[in-house]
């Protein structure tokens, strides 16, 4: 059954997914060891882990060859990952971090309950496992920027770093290649661009009614076009691949 | 409970018949100085253990290394979380103001967390070789500890440990199998890592040590370093590695491995904050934690 729904476009939509959680726990590994107190390296490393842990079940059920996961990432061209630009840029404030983090996790637990009903039974059971790890990221995100932004300072901070964020969240929800194809068989129940205003509304009820112009979406060709910073992120992931594609880790 | 002793004869005769020491006691300061010094370079040590392996975690090679390699670092520095707080009970030093001692340079940590993990090699023998010395010292200190809440924790602590050994046994196998490049880059993390770590140990046990005789630690240090060198030298050698030490013999009459003569001066720099990369390890940790302090003192205005 899964073969006849996992054509090429489904995978390629999927494959999205993934890459999104792939690169959103690559970043959170950046602030692992630098945080400003021992807990929050320890909620980073969790976190991390959670992403790179669903980036994990994607891939497996998309290429259905586990042991050759990385192979295939490691050996990708940089055109053919269909992350989204929030989760390539490397940012380079604590505040960026914690932010990207609110709204990454924000919009996380929206893109699962999309597969609840999924005609994909791999992918129900992925996503029931996700959204209970998702709770746990909200509320460590929520109560850090609900306790932050009671100080002046700290909320300059947080506000600032949003207008670096916002824009680039919009491309998360921008289309996905393969998205019609996936919903017409019953792999996911709508368009993830359809979510957009229910993150916007999580977004002004938290920080109060933002800019307009930092919703004005930047065109990234559907997923196509990497972030200056994916060249850095991408050889980070590499560099040990790199020094012998032959050795097996 | 708020036990006391009249003397130190008689606190040592409690210690003597295994008696074990919470921190509500009134315990001899002497005493409460040596565990708390013990406990602070512990978690000090797992901090910046934490801090040595991070810089791999983005480098790992494969999804489910990098995921090991993450859950690792953030046991590191749970323990040193947990250490920080049974030693601030001693009310010797706040957690505060023993972090603030750390990134000024001021307290201790092992001399093997003063050199960098330069390569995945280096970052592998770590937790084959460092991770395996601290065990054994763990091990030998959970045996017979003296004070509660520190037996308490390093159960936890060598559990979590043995993980991260397996970690190290199996990347190693993996890199002995593998091919030249793997291989030639693990030898060269041999050469590097094996006299620190063999050094971790720390010179033999002085004939009146406290530590000894207040039942913090169990066994000498000379004691632990030859457990280990017994464990070590034929396991990389059945690999097909090199260890870095020209003297060193096998024993047939004591059917022992013999190392030659251990250089101290290494280890001397290290304790004066003078190792190959403590600068760079220290003031890195300092500058991000003053960088970040805007999240302390905000989260600190909104508890009061």
């Amino acid at each position: 059954m899964n073969d006849s729904v996992l054509t090429p476009p489904v995978k390629e939509y999927l494959l999205a997914f993934a890459d999104d959680e792939h690169l959103m726990g690559q970043q959170h590994t950046e602030w692992i060891g630098v945080a400003p107190f021992l807990e929050e390296d320890m909620a980073f490393a969790s976190i991390g882990q959670d992403e790179l842990g669903h980036a994990l079940m994607l891939y497996t059920l998309i290429l259905e060859c586990p042991s050759g996961i990385d192979t295939y990432v490691f050996n990708r061209k940089s055109e053919e990952w269909r992350s989204c630009q929030l989760v390539e840029s490397t940012h380079r404030r604590w505040e960026e971090a914690l932010i990207r983090h609110w709204c990454y996790d924000m919009a996380e637990d929206l893109r699962w309950e999309l597969f609840s009903d999924s005609s994909l039974p791999e992918l129900i059971s992925i996503s029931e496992r996700a959204l209970k790890e998702e709770t746990y990221h909200r509320r460590h995100a929520e109560a850090l920027v609900e306790n932050l932004l009671m100080v002046p300072d700290s909320k300059l901070r947080l506000m600032n770093a949003l207008e670096v964020v916002v824009p680039q969240v919009l491309g998360l929800f921008s289309p996905i290649p393969g998205e019609e194809e996936a919903i017409s068989c019953g792999v996911v129940s709508g368009k993830y661009s359809d979510l957009l205003p229910i993150w916007r509304t999580r977004l002004e009820e938290r920080f109060g009614v933002l800019d307009s112009g930092l919703f004005i979406q930047a065109d990234n060709e559907n997923r196509t076009q990497r972030h200056s910073d994916f060249d850095y992120l991408f050889g980070r992931i590499r560099e040990v691949f790199l020094l012998d594609p032959k050795a097996v880790w | 409970m708020n036990r006391s002793w009249d003397s130190l004869e008689t606190f040592e005769n409690f210690l003597d018949s295994g008696g074990i020491v919470e921190p509500v006691d009134e315990m001899p300061t002497e005493y409460r100085q040596a565990v708390f010094d013990f406990i602070e370079m512990h978690a000090n040590s797992e901090l910046m253990g934490g801090l040595t392996e991070r810089d791999w975690i983005p480098r790992a090679p494969g999804l489910r290394h990098k995921m090991s390699v993450i859950a690792k670092t953030q046991d590191e520095i749970g323990h040193a979380h947990l250490l920080y707080m049974v030693a601030a009970d001693l009310q010797i030093k706040t957690r505060q103001e023993m972090m603030r001692d750390l990134f000024a340079g001021k307290s201790k940590f092992h001399n093997v967390f003063h050199y960098r993990a330069k390569t995945w090699g280096d970052q592998v023998a770590i937790a084959f070789l460092v991770d395996a010395a601290a065990l054994v010292s763990q091990q030998a200190v959970f045996k017979n500890c003296s004070y509660g809440p520190y037996k308490r924790i390093l159960k936890r602590i060598i559990a979590e440990e043995g993980f991260h050994l397996r970690f190290g046994e199996e990347s190693v196998l993996r890199i002995a199998e593998g091919t030249q490049i793997q291989r030639s880059m693990f030898q060269s993390s041999i050469n590097d890592w094996w006299w620190p770590a063999l050094q971790l140990f720390g010179p033999d046990s002085k004939p009146n040590d406290l530590l000894l005789r207040w039942h913090i630690k169990s066994e000498r240090n000379e004691v632990l370093r030859d457990r280990w060198i017994q464990k070590f030298v034929p396991l990389l050698q059945g690999y097909g590695f090199t260890i870095p030490d020209p003297d060193l013999r096998w024993n047939k009459e004591e059917n022992r491995w013999e190392i030659g003569p251990i250089d101290w001066e290494p280890l001397k720099r290290t304790l004066a904050m003078g190792g190959p990369d403590s600068a760079r390890r220290i003031s890195e940790a300092s500058e991000s934690w003053e960088k970040s302090s805007w999240v302390r003192e905000a989260l600190e205005k909104v508890a009061t």
